[in-house]
């Protein structure tokens, strides 16, 4: 078996929970530190987007899918309607999921969007009209995700429970079932 | 299920899992993939890759399971209200009899690869959607069914850099200005559709909106390559043009006839006023 889960106290994804963390952290590091070495405000800008929207990429489809099991997608159905769609692993494997990899995917994803507000926060007070957008879009894509995995979460809590219920009356249906069967 | 020994599980549920295992080796009988990676004791990656799935099938295959109490009925609000066979939640319409489990496994253990290729196609196969001439342009509701916003999010930003790359001074002046104008437009364009009562989805419209700048794009590269006024004109009337034309159908088919107008001329005042820009860089 695999030594880390049973002793269940290291990471079960290692690599994964590295980048889930890298590129918020380059964001967030890029866009503090780069009024020192960098004149130019579209590279700042560029650079800090780029990380934000390829944080956003891995965390919905590569971190969101390892760690917590979950995934959101929002697409259009024939009716032209949109229409929000959750995945999310069988119960057994959600029960595997490895405890500290989901409380470091959840604690990261509201960290960072708090850090954003608050650099936000701070352009305004001093009313730098053009960092503000840049953290505007940052926390854009921190609050879709968030949002993305919270429904995400709350709809499989919601199935497993269905589930469930669902399984506890198909066993005593045929159970009784068997019951009368056998009279 | 083997691996029961690692996580402490109730007895009563094991026989529960045992009971699903056997109705999924049952019902699974047209399955390409087994049902299940060979269940990893975490969740991990396979490195073999698995089939490309298309993300919009649009006639679900589903598996008429034994336990399902009714059939899928149509998605109508938020998010769909399928019952789950077995604890997977939301099989998604996109089920093509993959395996028992449907193919929330297969998008959800595909390997990473497969997602960036996935996405690309997508990126690709929208822009072909929208701005070249195809079949699908006169039902907007299904030409850009996936929408994405990477190509917008592409193409806006090399907007902006191009034309602050052509700027001579003011550069990052320049690239907010652009940056701003075109996220703002285009989120003000949807609005107005919206507005006007014409049935549009939000995110649909702003990644229409995105991908039709791709022709601007191209002009504004000419632009930057070649200094001649008169050169400069005449391509970005061209390519404003073709960008106009690319949002037409798309536009117009959103509101009322009436309201077509209404609808389409903010859309051409925000390209002509970024083939200004484009034009008047020096």
């Amino acid at each position: 078996m695999d030594p880390n889960q049973t002793v269940g106290e290291n990471y079960a994804n290692p690599k994964t929970c590295f980048f889930h963390v890298l590129f918020k952290a380059g964001a967030l590091a890029f866009y503090i530190l780069s009024a020192l070495f960098f004149n130019s405000f579209v590279i700042i800008f560029v650079v800090t987007v780029l990380l934000a929207a390829l944080d956003f990429w891995v965390v919905k489809n590569v971190s969101g899918r390892i760690l917590v099991g979950l995934r959101w997608e929002n697409e259009i159905n024939d009716l032209g309607e949109s229409v929000w769609k959750f995945e999310c692993l069988d119960q057994e494997s959600l029960a595997r999921m490895n405890k500290k990899d989901s409380w470091l995917f959840w604690w990261t994803l509201y960290l960072t969007a708090v850090a954003w507000i608050f650099l936000g926060i701070f352009s305004l007070i001093r009313f730098q009209a053009d960092y503000l957008l840049v953290v505007g879009v940052c926390v854009s894509l921190s609050i879709a995700n968030i949002v993305g995995f919270t429904r995400c979460r709350k709809d499989a809590k919601k199935q497993i429970q269905q589930f469930a219920s669902q399984t506890i009356a198909s066993r005593m249906s045929s159970t009784i079932q068997s019951a009368f069967s056998v009279v | 299920m083997s691996h029961g020994d690692t996580v402490p599980l109730h007895p009563s549920s094991q026989s529960d899992i045992d009971e699903i295992e056997n109705l999924i080796n049952i019902s699974a009988h047209s399955s390409v993939l087994p049902a299940k990676p060979q269940s990893p004791p975490r969740a991990s990656i396979p490195i073999s890759s698995s089939p490309f799935i298309s993300s919009n099938i649009p006639q679900p295959s589903y598996q008429p399971q034994q336990q399902q109490q009714q059939s899928k009925p149509k998605p109508q609000s938020q998010s769909l209200p399928v019952p789950p066979v077995l604890p997977i939640s939301n099989i998604s319409p996109n089920s093509n009899g993959m395996s028992g489990f449907g193919s929330p496994v297969n998008t959800l253990t595909e390997p990473v690869w497969d997602t960036v290729k996935r996405d690309l196609s997508r990126i690709v196969s929208n822009l072909k959607l929208v701005v070249f001439p195809n079949p699908n342009r006169e039902d907007p509701g299904k030409a850009l069914r996936d929408w994405d916003l990477w190509g917008p999010f592409f193409f806006i930003v090399f907007l902006g850099l191009v034309l602050s790359w052509s700027a001579s001074v003011k550069k990052s002046e320049v690239f907010a200005v652009a940056f701003a104008l075109l996220a703002a437009g285009a989120i003000i364009l949807t609005l107005n559709v919206l507005l006007l009562g014409g049935h549009i989805i939000f995110f649909q419209s702003l990644s229409l909106l995105g991908y039709c700048l791709f022709p601007l794009d191209v002009g504004a590269l000419i632009c930057m390559l070649k200094d001649n006024v008169i050169l400069k004109v005449v391509v970005v009337c061209v390519t404003l043009a073709w960008s106009s034309w690319s949002a037409y159908p798309f536009m117009s088919s959103a509101v009322n006839p009436r309201r077509k107008a209404l609808a389409l001329y903010p859309v051409l005042l925000m390209y002509v006023s970024v083939g200004f820009l484009i034009i008047a860089i020096d």
